[in-house]
């Protein structure tokens, strides 16, 4: 048994070491990137050990030639004897039992397979192994959930450059692979709140729909990996209001409309929930004193706003001194004649104006000011009037629509049709919401997952932002409360450290050439950045602490659709759907 | 008896002698005529021999020796090794590989002495001859004749099987068509006439077969390539094979190798004994070199083996 499995022997021309080694190849047998090999060493007084490692790279060379033109000596003219050697460099993985010793010269190296794969992955000591992806010997690779569900470590940060689609992609066969395995999620499985940022595309607003382009082959990869191969069962869409939808909400979504269901926030909400910070998440909207204004209005505003009889989410503005007990708590009134009804952002904008900018030209209410500089409540009312615009169809009077995150497992929020700025406020809205919640209870149970791509929008490197110390708190104290971040950038060398620091997971895509040579993907052996720049879709480097050489896997084609093109026919019942 | 010690100065210093050289025929023991009276460059033949082995070794001193002898004063001697092998030229397959490769260690000592140098922990181990001669000199020339001799059985054993071309003047002339390949011209054997045909030939072409009669051998020389900037008789080497062939089959053999030696000729870039120094011996010798193990190591077990013998 032990020679069949034989590849080669470890090289005794050049040192082996504890992390890395390199294999002469028997002129019968290969290694490839990626597979993962043992050697067994006789150490004295220790007995035997068991090296394990990964190929991270394969070489070859016509030994006894010294020039360069020896080759069409040796390969053409057949003149020259050589000798053709070929190497394969390991990264070792693990050392079993731990005895760190270099494996011996000579040793014979033999392809790990059954439960020597396992341990050369480490599962043996994984408490729950989920499946992330297929290895190279199309088996299962695996990671300790442990390590993301916030028992040991939390958070997934995916980099990767756009437009080969892995990011989204993997984070989605990610959730999928989370959803559908709950004995290995245990406890954590059951209410697990999934809330995904649809921010380019509608690529996720198929992700009920059966793909038509997936074939057997993928299937055979999701049976490798235990699981049904079907869309997302339990999905909920949710989408801004068009900006003149009138009375009836449409969802302002291009592709779908059915089953995708509208949110917006009314102005008592946006009050009650402090939402204003999240009008101000650009970087430089924290110089001066703008959050100081900003902390006094919102102040103000939750002691003034006052609900109106009637009209539901709607308020208006009236000094609490005039209330009966000092305090509009839980009161309705009637509006009085020519008074301003705060039904949508640009009204409640106003009536900030009222108090900030007086029409008669009079000084600003010291109360609602704080006595800054004039100018400074200029820019506070400027960025307050450019939010309105922008934002303005979010925030509106009425039935709640506010996004309910309870009604299905995956909640997808379409926010692809909004401005940067409403995109952030929607971000920052709904974070701040999910946080708020774990925070309340203070149990990590049940477990709330976030998807966001593009963090380097949210979350920069560069300046601070309500949103950008929301998303540093997830990352430092979500784990702990079961928020847990699933990250996506381009450059994770413009993404706030501290969020990627935090992530115990590390995934990477194709990468761009000089992207890869920063510091951020250091985690990265030096072969595996040579070879993510040129990664295909549907491969990753997979980094966890349990394992201390990044893994490169596949996963397979999804089978829900990622584009209106790709739902299969019978899934709407149009057998002309697809054409 | 007399104790061993192993000196500790560079072996390599001494006279390296080279005998083959010393090869000067008698005077009028010459012949040109023997293929052709009218000499002038003949082009090469290839006749599509299959199997080329081209036969080398290499010798190195490991170690200079003393002998101290409580009458006599102090004997020298030497250990060395020396590695015979060959690069077998399969011309269809287009490959060539190493082959035969013979490795021996010898102590040499002066003096026809008779002790022997202790058991040496080295694969292969180390033989023990003696030398009648006191001159240190003669004690490489003993290792060098074990080599020319080994190079000799080998390039014998091969001619089975291939058209054998040994590196170095021919030791054993029984008739078979082994071919001595001579890169130096220390010697003239020919009378200026004939020496002008030399300067003459293009690459490919040989002069007509002359007879060493004293060696009892057919020789001829051959043109590798021309090199920039030569002399005329820059990249041209002397063959030779067994006088005992039927003068044919020289004729044969001399064609042959002046079509098939610029083929392996090496490049000036390469090697600085181009082009005369062939492509299969010079990666021959480099094998060899290699094979016969690192010096330090042959050296400290040779110490090792002395002091135990010491110890014990």
């Amino acid at each position: 048994m032990t020679d069949e499995r034989q590849v080669g022997r470890v090289l005794g021309s050049e040192h082996s070491n504890t992390s890395a080694f390199r294999v002469v190849l028997d002129e019968h047998d290969f290694l490839q990137l990626d597979d993962l090999i043992v050697v067994r060493t006789q150490v004295p007084k220790a007995g035997e050990v068991r090296t394990y490692g990964v190929v991270t790279e394969a070489e070859a060379v016509y030994e006894g030639a010294s020039y360069e033109s020896d080759t069409h000596r040796i390969a053409e003219l057949g003149i020259m004897p050589a000798a053709k050697v070929r190497t394969a460099r390991i990264a070792v993985t693990r050392v079993d039992p731990e005895v760190w010793v270099s494996p011996d010269p000579g040793e014979s190296v033999e392809r790990a397979e059954g439960d020597e794969r396992d341990k050369a992955l480490y599962v043996d000591e994984m408490s729950r192994p989920l499946p992330v992806g297929i290895g190279r010997d199309e088996l299962p690779v695996h990671v300790d959930l442990d390590f993301f569900d916030g028992r040991k470590g939390g958070h997934m940060s995916i980099s990767g450059i756009s437009g080969v689609a892995t990011k989204t992609s993997f984070a989605l066969f990610f959730l999928r692979m989370l959803t559908a395995h709950p004995q290995i999620l245990g406890e954590g499985a059951a209410n697990l709140r999934v809330l995904v940022f649809n921010v380019k595309g509608e690529d996720l607003l198929w992700l009920d729909k059966p793909n038509r382009l997936f074939d057997e082959q993928a299937a055979a990869g999701w049976a490798s990996l235990g699981v049904e191969a079907t869309p997302f069962p339990s999905v909920c869409f949710w989408a801004p209001p068009k900006r003149k939808s009138g009375d009836v909400l449409l969802p302002d979504t291009g592709g779908r409309h059915e089953g995708v269901e509208v949110f917006t926030w009314t102005p008592r909400e946006f009050i009650d929930d402090d939402l204003m910070q999240f009008l101000l998440t650009d970087a430089n909207d924290q110089r001066n004193q703008i959050p100081f204004v900003r902390e006094r209005v919102q102040a103000q505003l939750k002691r003034f706003a006052v609900d109106v009889a009637g009209r539901p989410g709607a308020v208006v503005l009236r000094d609490p001194r005039d209330s009966q007990n000092g305090s509009w708590y839980g009161q309705q009134v009637n509006v009085a004649a020519g008074e301003r009804i705060i039904t949508d952002l640009q009204s409640l904008v106003d009536g900030i104006g009222e108090f900030l900018e007086p029409d008669d030209g009079t000084e600003p209410d010291f109360a609602w000011s704080g006595r800054v500089m004039g100018g400074t409540i200029s820019a506070f009312m400027r960025r307050m009037h450019a939010g309105a615009s922008r934002i303005g169809p979010l925030v509106r009077a009425g039935e709640s629509h506010r996004i309910d995150r309870a009604r299905a497992s995956v909640s997808v929020v379409a926010i692809q049709s909004l401005h940067d700025q409403a995109q952030r406020f929607v971000v920052g809205a709904l974070l701040n919401e999910t946080f708020a919640e774990k925070e309340a209870t203070g149990q990590r149970l049940p477990l709330s997952v976030i998807v966001l791509d593009e963090l380097n929008k949210y979350a920069p490197r560069e300046g601070h932002s309500p949103l950008k110390e929301m998303l540093t708190d997830i990352a430092q104290r979500g784990r702990s409360l079961g928020v847990l971040l699933v990250g996506a950038q381009q450059t994770a060398s413009r993404v706030a450290s501290e969020v990627l620091e935090n992530a115990a997971i590390r995934v990477s895509g194709r990468l761009d050439a000089a992207e890869a040579e920063r510091a951020e993907y250091g985690w990265m052996l030096p072969s595996t950045r040579a070879r993510a720049r040129l990664l295909k879709p549907g491969t990753m480097v997979v980094s966890q602490p349990a394992i201390p050489v990044p893994l490169v896997v596949t996963f397979p084609f999804p089978p829900w659709a990622t584009r209106k093109e790709e739902v299969a026919a019978d899934a709407d019942g149009d057998p002309f759907a697809g054409l | 008896m007399a104790r061993i010690f192993v000196e500790g100065w560079d072996p390599e210093y001494g006279t390296p002698l080279d005998q083959d050289e010393a090869l000067a025929p008698a005077e009028g023991s010459v012949d040109p005529t023997v293929e052709t009276d009218d000499w002038e460059p003949l082009e090469g033949m290839d006749d599509g021999v299959e199997h080329v082995a081209f036969v080398d070794g290499v010798r190195r001193v490991d170690a200079r020796l003393t002998l101290d002898d409580p009458v006599a004063g102090p004997t020298p001697g030497l250990v060395g090794t020396f590695a015979v092998g060959a690069t077998r030229w399969d011309r269809p397959a287009r490959r060539s590989e190493i082959t035969a490769v013979r490795i021996e260690r010898w102590a040499v000592l002066a003096g026809g002495r008779e002790e022997q140098m202790p058991p040496v922990a080295l694969e292969p181990g180390v033989n023990t001859t003696t030398c009648a001669s006191e001159d240190p000199g003669r004690l490489m020339m003993e290792l060098h004749t074990k080599m020319r001799r080994a190079e000799g059985e080998t390039a014998t054993a091969l001619a089975a099987e291939c058209f054998v071309i040994a590196d170095g003047p021919l030791n054993d002339l029984t008739a078979h068509p082994t071919v001595g390949y001579v890169k130096s011209h220390r010697v003239t054997y020919l009378e200026p006439d004939h020496n002008a045909v030399v300067a003459q030939l293009a690459p490919g072409q040989r002069t007509p077969l002359f007879c060493i009669a004293d060696y009892k051998r057919y020789s001829w020389y051959v043109r590798l390539a021309m090199l920039d900037g030569g002399h005329s008789w820059t990249g041209t080497v002397r063959c030779e094979t067994s006088g005992q062939l039927p003068k044919e089959d020289a004729v044969t053999i001399a064609d042959r190798t002046a079509a098939l030696l610029p083929l392996v000729a090496s490049q000036p870039h390469v090697d600085p004994r181009a082009p005369q120094n062939l492509v299969p011996i010079g990666a021959l010798e480099k094998e060899l070199r290699h094979r016969m193990g690192d010096r330090g190591i042959v050296y400290r077990a040779l110490r090792e083996a002395v002091m135990e013998r010491e110890a014990s």
